[in-house]
């Protein structure tokens, strides 16, 4: 089943064209890899799915509905979830309190039967090393982007994006992150997750899309994008 | 979300107390504010004037927090948009022969709608650009206010009854006490509820709040309006205290003056300005009395104690209490500043 779907996606700013026509397709159960060298434009192409900053043209598929330059609020409820690549939840605010927003607004009323109790679990489901009432100005990033994940998972998402959730951890943190990858995987959600770290990839990815200057250059499993000469040429440079 | 203990476990007190967004402290102020005219030297008319005033800002404070606060968008529309509903409040009693008391609740009314119309028209837009906005359109009633001589009689002032027959201040004063408690009571059980979260998300971040679900036009245009119809009701109260209503009510002054009580009192408290309005602007007013061949220099005051909160201690009276006097050792004292929670 496909999940989501772009086609011929563009995204300009003035005369910039960070996202280029890229088409391309998400199964369910996947969990894709979006690599590409700095400014390559993976940012602003989740942006542009998930509502953010609407696409300049082009559409996008979600769930086998067309989902186009739909606000993220919306998107959200749809069932799609995304962290951000400098993880800034809201500063003034706990751990549970943050993670909350999500579950209430995130979630169809009612359906949700305990927010906190939701909340709570989500912050154990990522492994939250710190206490449940830290304010989050306290934490640092790698803190803030479990802190992210755990708000991005309470709208109970059929469709995650993660932006560089690993970039800066050491190497027990990446291993702890790999698994609580594979658990997000586990629980039958979907998964396109922007990443430099090959070591990462290698391990958790079973397709990847690889974009340079805005334009896709490959897309396809692990191992033959992994090893398209054009894909290891835009990253030697 | 800060009501761990379920309330079943609370004795009536404790329980009416929580009802009601006050700890045995705050309960205490509240009815220290009650004694205060019979308290020499307050009992003196001049003086009681003077903490009507000071009231008056303070609540004006609570409802400027709801925004400033909660939303993180500084109205500097405030005091323009509270001198709307005095002005449509003293027209309609002095044209249509409307009671006070109703004319201040449509006051509120309308002072609303013009907050829900400054919430639409700045929805689009962020933090400062907001802010100028709002002020924008304060100017702009301000202007109409002063031009619009024939109804409103302009920079003459316009005659407006008074609430209360009689010489005495003190009904006023509780009024206005009154006023103070239930405009933060108001303010204080809507961030409570799931909408309080909505809006510090929104204020604390955008772009996170609405990846998290949360449909900013709505929460930021229902701000809009309760502060303003806040300011509204605030606008009657005052125009039929004062007796008398000139456009300065209006200017950006008035709103700095409430802007400055409520960031020195403590941003997303509510409390905060409203327990700090009582003394500084009592202090202000002795100043001015005093040095009233100063003109202007109250403001002067403003701004430096201001710069100096901002620049040493940003979160104001409120997070200095919450850090360093709220969390004694001592269990009766704790229960003193805290209530049970
Ligand atoms: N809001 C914006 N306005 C103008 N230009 C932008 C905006 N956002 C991104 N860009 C530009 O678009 C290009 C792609 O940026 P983007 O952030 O999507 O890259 P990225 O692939 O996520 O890079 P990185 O790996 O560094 O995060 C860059 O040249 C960037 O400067
Ligand atoms: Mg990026």
């Amino acid at each position: 089943m496909i999940v989501l779907e772009t086609s011929n996606l563009t995204k300009k700013f003035g005369g910039l064209t960070a996202v280029n026509d890229v088409s391309m397709t998400l199964n369910q159960g996947d969990v894709m890899g979006l690599i590409g060298p700095n400014g390559a434009g993976k940012t602003t192409f989740i942006n542009a799915i998930s509502g953010l900053n609407p696409p300049t043209s082009g559409s996008v598929k979600m769930f086998g509905d067309d989902t186009t330059r739909l606000t993220p609020e919306k998107m959200c409820r749809l069932g799609l979830s995304r962290t951000f690549q400098i993880p800034s939840p809201f500063p003034k605010m706990t751990a549970i309190e943050t993670v909350m927003t999500a579950t209430i607004f995130g979630n169809e009323s009612g359906k949700v039967k305990d927010p906190v109790d939701h909340s709570r679990e989500m912050l154990d489901f990522v492994e939250f090393p710190m206490a449940e009432t830290v304010v989050a100005e306290q934490l640092n990033t790698v803190q803030l982007k479990r802190l992210d994940l755990a708000r991005a998972l309470a709208s109970n998402p059929r469709l995650l994006f993660m932006d560089e959730l690993a970039s800066g951890l050491s190497e027990g943190e990446l291993n702890d992150i790999m698994r609580i990858i594979n658990k997000i995987s586990k629980k039958g959600i979907s998964i396109l997750m922007i990443e430099h770290i090959m070591q990462l990839i290698m391990a958790v990815c079973n397709r990847l899309l690889c974009i340079q200057f805005g334009t896709k250059i490959a897309e396809g499993l692990t191992q033959e994008v992994a090893n398209d000469p054009k894909v290891t040429k835009a990253y030697l440079g | 979300m800060d009501n761990t203990i379920t309330s079943q476990q609370m004795n009536p007190f404790d329980k009416l107390l929580d009802k009601l967004c006050l700890t045995p402290v705050g309960l205490l102020g509240l009815v220290l504010l009650f004694a205060l005219p019979y308290i020499p030297p307050f009992n003196q008319e001049y003086m009681l004037r003077w903490l009507i005033y000071c009231g008056f800002i303070a609540a004006m404070s609570v409802g400027f927090d709801l925004t400033a606060g909660y939303i993180s968008i500084v109205n500097f529309g405030y005091a323009a948009v509270s001198g709307f509903g005095g002005y449509t409040s003293a027209l309609l009693v002095i044209n249509m022969g409307l009671s006070p008391w109703l004319a201040m609740a449509a006051g509120g009314i309308t002072a609303g709608f013009m907050g829900l119309i400054i919430g639409m028209i700045s929805l689009r837009l962020r933090g400062i650009f907001a802010a100028c906005l709002s002020w924008f359109f304060g100017l702009a009633i301000m202007g109409l206010a002063t031009k619009m001589v024939w109804l409103t009689r302009g920079p003459l002032g316009l005659r407006t009854p008074r609430l209360f027959e009689t010489d005495s201040n003190a009904p006023f004063y509780f009024l206005m006490v009154i006023l103070l408690f239930l405009i933060y009571l108001a303010c204080k059980l809507i961030v409570r509820s799931k909408m309080g979260l909505a809006f510090q998300a929104i204020g604390q971040n955008m772009d996170a709040a609405r990846a998290s679900g949360i449909n900013p036009v709505y929460y930021r245009v229902f701000n809009f309006t309760v502060s303003c119809a806040i300011a509204g009701i605030l606008g009657g109260f005052y125009a039929h205290f004062y007796g008398i209503l000139t456009p300065d009510v209006m200017h950006t002054s008035k709103t700095v003056e409430v802007l400055a009580v409520a960031y020195i009192g403590g941003r997303g408290s509510l409390w905060g300005g409203a327990v700090i309005a009582f003394p500084f602007i009592f202090i202000m007013e002795i100043v001015r009395s005093t040095l009233s061949n100063l003109p202007g220099l109250n403001l002067v005051i403003y701004s430096l104690v201001l710069i100096l909160v901002m620049i040493y201690y940003p979160g104001g009276f409120s997070y200095f209490y919450d850090t360093h006097i709220r969390k004694p050792k001592n269990k009766v004292l704790r229960y003193f500043l805290n209530g049970r929670k």
